[in-house]
């Protein structure tokens, strides 16, 4: 089991969410297949994707449920936010009406999430200078008044797409390791591995605890 | 995604041409054919009111058996949600999705487990519930998810998984559903497979035919702590003890009905234990397919009802379950008969279900005592120490948990199974050309006439006796 692939010790859920159009499936798109999708059709619903990174020398595999920006999905997208241990909130830099509905998304979060939930703003589009509409200043404010993480990110380019994914696995593992994540308890959105097999989760239960203890 | 699998399973968006192509519903139609709202509506009766993915073709006969059999025979009972599933016979071409073609993803499944590809499955979710803005005062509608797998407790969850997701937010949640299961990996045997449904993972293993009677058997989906992750451990086994409770007494008898294709009504009072209770009858002879046509709902509605219901002929050689009273008098010529009673999980009641001898008389008809009502003179002898172990466990210090005394009973019906088909496995065996008579230079080697009289006389030394401890007269039951 050790060593390939598909070890890894934690599952971590993430939601994407913000207006539509912002870009959240191309985020997603660009994290889990390092690659732009021009063309990108309306999310229906809400999809889903995955991928394993690496942070602090732990293998966490992300569950990533990329959300529809479409009003008439909203109902549906809120029972989504259940469990999810980090939220990706995005808008677009060059639109500012997607800006200005940040405090209903993050109320929706709020409400809907655990108070150890990792909330990071991302301000998509960052390639598209020119147009901007939001300053980074502007936005930096807003995230630390509601003690948010921050980036600008571009999905096009790939920019920063890699780090808002990580840093908020890390910040998610800082928590487990500070001890504000009850594993045990539902809907922190973080998993030890191996819901399937009982004696691999002992296992990985018991590597946590001589984790914890050094 | 499949753990294992190729490397787009553990990093993709869900693979199959990834989100640029969501219009295609090839991964969707690996699992599922289409799902359907039905709606009562006032003017036309029951009637479909959607179908995703909408272009799915469904013939007229294929749609009005939808319809009709996706609401209880009689609604007085059914106040709030029902879940049950049917079988229907397909008529239509179903081109409108792509499951009729030939595929390998089943290759290494059980035969039981493999799509059906003359009949649907419906997984039925009925909801009632009082309502003083509709006309009637009730509302009255249905999700039906159509597949040709036969995953029944795979696919009970997921329609009370998507559902009541429906009733409370309407069609954009149904569509959210399905476009996640067409992000599904393909029903491969043997993969432990990720699958995404509205907000949770469903971690679930399809079983191969090499696969051994798992000790997990018979446990339901199992909620793990955190809600974004359930486990099914099987994708069709049922709970036998709970379903076949009322007969549990007459057990090698009614094994001897199924296996010998006898025509078996199934009378009971919700369309849930009916098709659970037909389910069961047919799953008692795994790993062997039943070959016949078997119903788990069947309403006076149904295309066949007609032809199942003749009485120019003999009754057909099928298993169907009924709740209609209607039909005590139309199948009062039928030969087996097994009612159900109300199951509370607090009285596990046994103690009814002697073997009533059946009569004819109207009077006897309306017994609504659950048990068996036939004249079948059984061949095989109870098997007491079974019949004791199960059925009287009773008393407190007896007292088994449902899942040990559910694998009991799985276990003796898998024994009863591989005990008759042995000796005919091994006869026909024999009749096989040796390896060294097939050769290029020889005319094909004949097979040998299967000759009942020796089969027969085979049995003593070889016979069934020796892998069961049923006692009784096996020779009989093959004749």
């Amino acid at each position: 089991m050790s060593g390939g692939p598909y070890n890894y010790s934690y599952i971590f859920k993430y939601i994407i969410i913000g207006d539509m159009g912002v870009g959240k499936s191309c985020l997603l798109h660009q994290f889990t297949e390092k690659k732009f999708m021009a063309d990108c059709p309306h999310t229906i619903g809400v999809e889903f994707g995955t991928r394993i990174v690496e942070v602090s020398g732990q293998k966490i595999k992300l569950q990533i449920w990329d959300t529809a920006g479409q009003e008439r999905f909203r109902a549906v997208t809120r029972s989504y936010y259940r469990g999810a241990a980090g939220a990706l909130m995005v808008y677009d830099i060059t639109r500012r009406s997607t800006y200005n509905h940040l405090s209903s998304w993050l109320t929706d979060a709020r409400n809907l999430t655990n108070p150890n939930t990792v909330i990071f703003l991302i301000g998509n589009k960052s390639d598209l200078e020119g147009q901007r509409d939001v300053t980074y200043q502007e936005a930096k404010q807003f995230a630390d008044e509601n003690g948010l993480l921050f980036m600008e990110a571009s999905a096009k380019t790939g920019d920063n797409v890699e780090d808002v994914f990580i840093e908020t696995a890390k910040k998610i593992y800082q928590n487990i390791q500070d001890g504000n994540v009850d594993l045990n308890a539902a809907d922190t959105g973080v998993q030890l591995k191996n819901t399937t097999a009982p004696a691999d989760r002992k296992q990985t239960q018991q590597q946590k605890q001589d984790g914890c203890n050094c | 995604m499949a753990e294992g699998g190729p490397p787009r399973g553990a990093t993709g968006t869900g693979g199959g041409g990834g989100l640029g192509e969501k219009e295609t519903w090839e991964l969707f139609s690996n699992w599922v054919c289409c799902v359907c709202v039905v709606t009562f509506d006032l003017e036309l009766g029951q009637a479909l009111e959607t179908v995703i993915p909408s272009d799915y073709k469904l013939s007229d006969t294929e749609k009005s058996n939808i319809c009709y059999l996706a609401f209880p025979d009689s609604n007085s009972g059914c106040m709030g949600d029902t879940l049950f599933h049917i079988r229907i016979r397909c008529t239509g071409s179903g081109t409108g999705g792509t499951d009729l073609r030939p595929t390998n993803h089943h290759y290494g499944a059980p035969l039981v487990l493999m799509p059906d590809p003359a009949y649907y499955y419906g997984f039925v979710y009925f909801r009632q519930v009082k309502d003083s803005d509709i006309r009637r005062g009730y509302f009255q509608k249905s999700v039906v998810l159509l597949t040709r797998l036969p995953y029944i407790t795979f696919f009970n969850f997921i329609i009370q998984r998507i559902a009541p997701e429906y009733f409370t937010h309407g069609l954009a949640s149904l569509e959210a559903a399905c476009g996640n299961m067409n992000q599904w990996p393909p029903p491969r045997p043997g993969q432990q497979l990720h699958l995404p449904i509205l907000g949770q993972i469903i971690y679930v293993r399809l079983p191969t035919k090499s696969d051994k009677p798992a000790a997990r058997d018979g446990e339901g989906p199992v909620i793990k702590k955190s809600s974004s992750v359930v486990v099914i451990p099987s994708v069709h086994d049922l709970n036998l003890h709970q379903a076949l409770q009322p007969v549990l007494n007459n057990f090698e008898m009614i094994w001897e009905l199924v296996i010998t294709n006898e025509p078996i009504v199934v009378m009971g009072p919700s369309p849930t234990l009916c098709a659970n209770t037909v389910q069961a009858l047919v799953s008692l002879l795994h790993p062997l397919k039943y070959a016949s046509d078997f119903r788990p709902f069947f309403t006076i509605h149904d295309s066949e009802f007609k032809h199942y219901t003749t009485r120019t002929q003999a009754p057909p050689r099928v298993i169907l379950g009924v709740t209609n009273p209607f039909f005590t008098k139309t199948l009062d010529h039928w030969p087996h008969v097994i009612k159900l009673g109300e199951i509370s999980s607090s009285n596990p009641g046994t103690e009814e279900s002697r073997p009533h001898q059946r009569s004819r008389s109207p009077g006897d008809l309306s017994d609504t005592r659950p048990g068996v009502f036939s004249r079948y003179k059984p061949f095989l002898q109870k098997d007491k120490t079974f019949a004791r172990l199960v059925i009287s466990n009773k008393t407190p210090p007896g007292k088994r948990p449902m899942e040990v005394q559910n694998v009991m009973v799985k276990k003796h019906a898998l024994e009863l199974t591989t005990s008759f088909i042995i000796p005919l496995e091994r006869y026909l065996a024999s009749l096989m050309p040796l390896k060294r008579d097939v050769s290029p230079w020889r005319p094909p080697p004949q097979l040998k006439p299967f000759d009942s009289e020796l089969f027969l006389k085979g049995m003593e030394g070889a016979g069934p006796h020796l892998t069961s401890r049923v006692k009784g007269n096996w020779t009989g039951l093959y004749q």
